[in-house]
């Protein structure tokens, strides 16, 4: 059994980045001396200038968020570096409008001109103001299709590609922070110290993008040696590879893999690996569901695989009690299937599946509720029939397990599963803490 | 969701927080103000001979933040404070050819970009520095027109020491800044005379 990794490095990081941008806007406090803001020219710049530090920071954070260094993939975990990545995009996308818009009525109140001539001032006269006008259009765009509603009517490969972008959005927005920041443009500690935050963002995304991942693949050099079929439209993919007993990983934890075969190296997806650690090989197991999964089928032994990671904090270690319950739908059994193996004795395991042909390593758990006494119920149809239905309502849970506020829950399946087992949950008592996701929702 | 909202609400309230709190005029910078107001009052008192000793308190008072000017380059031009000036002029008024050297201040005029205020130092009616105490600085552009103005009329071999007066070419693209240099520089001659 892995030793517990509490909560404590998500709170650290939590009181950093927290830190980070009180000190972001520290150094306009120090620069503005008491009841100086006596016109309204002069206060709306500074909340132009307050924002645009708030701004600055919070896309660092957000870079740093998606440097996958390998200390965040362990400690957060990519699921929910996922969603603070999308709260903070939110705020960061408001956060550059306002900036931008305060700035622009700020400096015309205070030259006398019109907004739109403003507009035309700060372009011309002002140095770096043509980058980041675009830097701002850039971030305002992708902003904007991040909205859920947006995003899902957009090809993922544009959304993809504008989200690439942000890096030519950190570079373009860099130089006019620097030759018009009130608080930046004079040589001085301030200045330092924000172009060292850039450094280190840079530094981690070098790290954690380009020097872990290669190191990684140097050492372990995976291979396909087999794929399996589990169901009609499920395969487990068998990897091997050098010094696999080394590997950092536990039961519930995913890497991005990369497939290096002509149609599908430029692709990397998050799949949960479906067994506990072990010396001789790894397994992924997937659910068919659209072209890239489809070719993953016809996979030839001896392919190479680029694989980055391990992440995620679905794992044993991360429990907060001394039991736990499972509750899995369809293909999202892979990675609890993988979890069972290093959680304590005692463990309930609820696993709905549409049809028994659905039923994934359906021999695996059996062995497994014998060999570390797990209970296991199948629960066979859709969620909204009635027996699924009562399986997965307050009543039904606790008539299972009756125990179940004083056990860590572990959640993995479709998002209607999800948002249902959730509410159920809720309803029954158990504390919002003991509840584990592992899911990519956006 | 929730949080992004949350997050969003801070941030317009925490802005609006840090704003309205510096509008605030503290208890210290009353302080500060009194004497940079009064300041135009005494200037009568100043006498030519007594101008260098009062000329410092009531600059440092006029400019809460260091002076740009004062600051930038201390070696290149001479201090504008007596600390430097009072050996040369004590050396120079052992030789009974030469005038004294004193330091007059002009007073501060607002302009629509912050505060201008000028110093010039004479020997006997000849110009022979101009340092600008204050001038504005509050964004880069500003910052960059004052350093402009700044660099054309001001020191040892600037235009106020060549022409010996206020009546300068107004700097290109610094219209405000050129014109609150000239008036308050023409306000200390007028106080030196």
């Amino acid at each position: 059994m892995p030793p517990r990794r509490g909560p404590g490095g998500r709170r650290l990081l939590v009181a950093l980045l927290a830190l980070g941008l009180l000190a972001s806007v520290l150094p306009w406090w120090l620069d503005t001396p008491a009841g100086s803001l006596k016109t309204t020219a002069a206060t709306v710049t500074a909340a132009g200038r307050i924002t645009g530090l708030v701004a600055g920071y919070l896309l660092l954070v957000q870079v740093l968020m998606m440097s996958r260094l390998p200390v965040l993939e362990r400690w957060i975990g990519g699921e929910q570096l996922a969603r603070w990545h999308r709260d903070v995009g939110a705020t960061l996308l408001v956060a550059v409008l306002a900036h931008a818009a305060l700035i622009l009525v700020g400096y015309a109140d205070l030259e006398g001109n019109p907004v739109l001539t403003e507009a035309g001032v700060l372009l011309r006269d002002y140095e770096d103001m043509v980058s980041a006008f675009a830097a701002a259009g850039l971030l305002v765009l992708i902003g904007f299709t991040s909205v859920r509603a947006i995003r899902r009517v957009l090809p993922y490969e544009l959304w993809h590609f504008l989200h690439l972008a942000s890096y030519l959005a950190l570079l373009l927005g860099f130089g006019h922070q620097f030759s018009n920041g009130a608080q930046l443009f004079r040589p001085g500690p301030v200045r330092t110290l924000w172009i060292a935050m850039y450094v280190l963002v840079v530094a981690a995304l070098l790290w954690g993008r380009v020097v872990a991942p290669l190191a990684f693949n140097l050492r372990h050099r995976l291979r396909v040696a087999d794929v399996v079929a589990e169901s009609p439209d499920t395969i487990s993919i068998y990897l091997t590879g050098e010094r696999l007993g080394e590997l950092d990983l536990l039961g519930g934890q995913f890497f991005r893999w990369r497939f290096l075969t002509r149609g599908c190296w430029w692709q990397s997806h998050p799949f949960s690996v479906s067994a506990a650690a072990n010396d001789r090989w790894l397994r992924l197991t997937v659910k068919v569901v659209g072209a890239h999964t489809r070719d993953l089928r016809d996979l030839d032994p001896g392919t190479r695989v680029w694989a980055e990671g391990p992440s995620g904090t679905f794992t044993a270690a991360h429990r907060v009690r001394d039991r736990a319950l499972l509750i899995a739908g369809g293909s999202g059994i892979t990675p609890i299937r993988a979890m069972l193996e290093e959680l304590p004795p005692g463990s309930a395991l609820i696993y709905r599946a549409r049809t028994p042909a659905d039923v994934l390593l359906h021999r695996e758990l059996d062995w497994l509720a014998q060999a570390r006494d797990v209970r296991i119920w199948y629960v066979i149809g859709s969620r909204h029939d009635p027996g699924p239905r009562e399986v997965l309502s307050p009543d039904g849970l606790r008539r299972l397990v009756p125990d179940l506020a004083g056990r860590d829950v572990y959640l993995c399946g479709p998002p209607g599963l999800v948002a249902q087992s959730l509410a159920a949950l809720r309803r029954a008592g158990v504390p919002r803490r003991q509840v584990h996701l592992a899911t990519f929702e956006l | 969701m929730r949080r992004a909202l949350l997050a969003i609400t801070g941030l317009a309230a925490s802005t609006t927080a840090l704003v309205v709190l510096k509008s605030a005029p503290g208890a210290s910078q009353v302080a500060q103000d009194l004497p940079a107001e009064a300041q135009p009052a005494v200037p009568g008192g100043a006498a030519p001979a007594g101008a260098e000793t009062s000329a410092a308190p009531s600059a440092s008072a006029a400019a809460p933040k260091p002076s740009r000017s004062a600051a930038r380059a201390p070696a290149t031009r001479p201090s504008p404070t007596s600390g430097a000036r009072t050996p040369s002029a004590r050396k120079t008024s052992s030789k009974p050819a030469q005038p004294t050297t004193r330091t007059v201040t002009g007073p501060v005029v607002e302009n629509e970009y912050g505060n201008v205020q000028v110093q010039i130092t004479l020997s006997g009616s000849r110009i022979v520095d101009a340092v600008a105490l204050e001038l504005p600085e509050d964004t880069a552009q500003s910052d960059q027109r004052s350093r402009q103005v700044d660099d054309t009329y001001s020191g040892t071999s600037g235009l106020v020491v060549e022409l010996q007066g206020a009546d300068l070419d107004t700097v290109s693209g610094a219209t405000a800044t050129s014109t609150a240099y000239r008036q308050s520089l023409q306000a200390a001659l007028d106080r030196a005379s």
